[in-house]
């Protein structure tokens, strides 16, 4: 497309086609990821909720778990984790409900 | 490691928890009686008036023929446990042990239990009338938790895909400015955009407030990088922290120079606070430049603004009179560089790639994406101002002698590092030598044990000789 526009324009044409790379995504250790904080109380506490029976810290467990949820990047690395939290967190609060 | 230990240890946790259930569920007429007396007591009192009071009438004539049944139906409501005679009662699970005293004592006071009839139907109605109010209040307070919790978790959602699509349309408005057709990235390189090909997309979202774009096919630089980093308005929490402690949404642009196009260039710029953070934190601006002040006999940037630089040439020809008129003056600030917040330049940049530009603006409204159209007319300009440009010969010399000794420093950390993994490597061998050594050592003596005791076997055995039959 630019060779068309003929040589006039190509000394102020700062674009060079062949110079061109692709984008390469860089690699993300899993331990630089940002950590997890709202996932992390909310394990705290469903698991206070349950063991000292306050209904109110299992609710607060399932918001920050749906906050993490929310929270979440890089699908692939997150969504194990957090699908074993999200797991976890409702079964805790449904024991606490049903002693 | 960490999340898989708490995921142990709150395993463990639960498992403890169930079999506490379990075994309290086995002692339900005893440990859970206390607890749920008055529930107990209130279903036997909800279930039981009718046919107490019929019986009690009934009873009033003849009180001894069924003197069982009354006293049976009497029991529990005198009592506000409900240690029932098990014959008629359906407790059968109770330990008729425990109770050994009660039959007696009930029917010892026969008489009594009339003139306790007209008391107790009063006494029933009245724990009757007490409890359904306390259980309704109970219900009340219990729900009260519950409505708000489940608002909040409604009201999360619809923040969620609220702030989602504004995120998306404020990044949306920036590629359209400034990444679409006939657009300054459009006349400024060749490729756009993070995919292969011509209808790659243009933007790369890599979490809900994250958006990154990326240009490559220009001279001097390998390629530019643009990452939004906006607002979290897709987390109500995140939202409402903001308020208490403000934030921006950000954009960075990393430019990555070619190596042969910059030269010996450290150059910073930011507004007077961010510039003092910036040459404490960032390690080539520690190491290599320092605070510029600014210089007298020729026009230089807004008060607003402080410059850090290698030296004050460079920063004098990186700092050029079109930038000023354009954005960095005192009358060009007011207007255009509300958005500007700090800016990079440097060829010894810490991370993989060294050469390297780092422009960092605020974003706007996506109404008014025009305010950040001299600022990020900046880049290309930059890019070719520090491609072209080449230091005069006394500068290249003083930045030769502070670079050949970080270069120095580098190679030398290189060499501590590997040798440091090199007597790491020859420990762990050492260690596993040992651990060998250690268990043949345990099985040789073994070994030898077991022969020691063979033999002490075979010599206590008496010989017996053998001979061949013919």
């Amino acid at each position: 497309m630019s060779q068309s526009h003929g040589n006039v324009s190509s000394a102020n044409d700062p674009r060079q086609p062949l110079a061109a790379k692709p984008y390469t995504p860089r690699p993300v250790a899993p331990e630089d990821l940002p950590v997890d904080y709202s996932g992390f109380i909310a394990v705290i506490l469903g698991v206070s909720g349950v063991m000292f029976r306050y209904k109110i810290c299992s609710w607060l467990a399932i918001i920050f778990c749906a906050q993490s949820l929310a929270n979440m990047r890089n699908l692939e690395n997150d969504l194990k984790q957090i699908s074993m939290a999200m797991m976890y967190v409702p079964s805790l609060t449904r024991l606490d409900f049903i002693s | 490691m960490t999340r898989r230990s708490f995921f142990c240890l709150t395993l463990i946790l639960c498992i403890s928890f169930h079999l506490h259930l379990l075994s309290a569920s086995q002692f339900e007429g005893f440990d859970a009686e206390d607890d749920d007396a008055s529930d107990d007591s209130s279903d036997l009192h909800h279930s039981l008036p009718p046919p107490t009071i019929t019986q009690s009438h009934s009873s009033l004539p003849d009180p001894q023929p069924s003197p069982d049944d009354s006293t049976s139906d009497l029991i529990p409501e005198s009592d506000p446990e409900p240690q029932s005679d098990p014959s008629s009662t359906p407790f059968d699970f109770w330990d008729e042990d425990e109770f050994e005293g009660l039959p007696e004592t009930i029917d010892s006071s026969p008489t009594a239990e009339n003139a306790t009839e007209t008391a107790d139907p009063e006494t029933a109605s009245t724990a009757q009338d007490a409890t359904p109010p306390s259980k309704k209040k109970k219900k009340e307070k219990s729900y009260a938790i519950e409505i708000a919790c489940v608002c909040f978790l409604m009201a999360l959602g619809i923040n969620y895909f609220v702030g989602k699509r504004e995120n998306e349309r404020l990044a949306l408005a920036w590629a359209a400015k400034f990444a679409s057709k006939d657009t300054i990235f459009h006349k400024n390189f060749s490729l756009l955009g993070v995919g292969d090909g011509v209808e790659s997309p243009l933007l790369l979202k890599e979490a809900l407030n994250v958006f990154k774009f990326y240009a490559s096919g220009r001279r001097y630089c390998h390629g530019l990088l643009a990452t939004m980093e906006l607002k979290s308005r897709h987390d109500l929490i995140s939202r409402v922290f903001n308020l208490v402690v403000p934030c921006k949404d950000e954009i960075t642009f990393e430019v990555y120079m070619n190596e042969e196009a910059m030269d010996h260039v450290v150059f910073a710029m930011a507004k007077n606070k961010a510039a003092k953070t910036m040459q404490k934190e960032v390690k080539d601006l520690q190491r290599f430049a320092g605070i510029v002040s600014p210089p007298t006999g020729r026009k230089w940037v807004s008060e607003e603004l402080s410059v850090i630089s290698e030296s004050k040439e460079v920063a004098g020809d990186m700092i050029t009179d079109t930038v000023l008129d354009q954005v960095f003056g005192d009358k060009a600030m007011e207007k255009y560089g509300k958005n500007f917040m700090s800016m990079h330049i440097s060829d010894q940049h810490p991370g993989k790639h060294k050469k390297m530009m780092l422009f960092k603006f605020s974003l706007p409204d996506a109404k008014h994406m025009d305010d950040i159209v001299r600022l990020v007319a900046l880049i290309p300009y930059y890019i070719d101002l520090v491609g072209r440009y080449r230091l005069s010969t006394q500068a290249r010399n003083k930045t030769e002698t502070g670079r050949q000794k970080a270069a120095e420093e580098a190679y030398k950390e290189l060499q501590n590092a590997r040798q440091e993994a090199l007597q790491k490597k020859k420990a762990e061998r050492k260690k596993l030598i040992e651990e060998a050594e250690a268990k043949l050592s345990a099985e040789v003596i073994r070994k030898k044990e077991v022969k020691e005791r063979a033999r002490q076997v075979k010599k206590a055995m008496p010989k017996i000789k053998m001979s061949r039959g013919h």
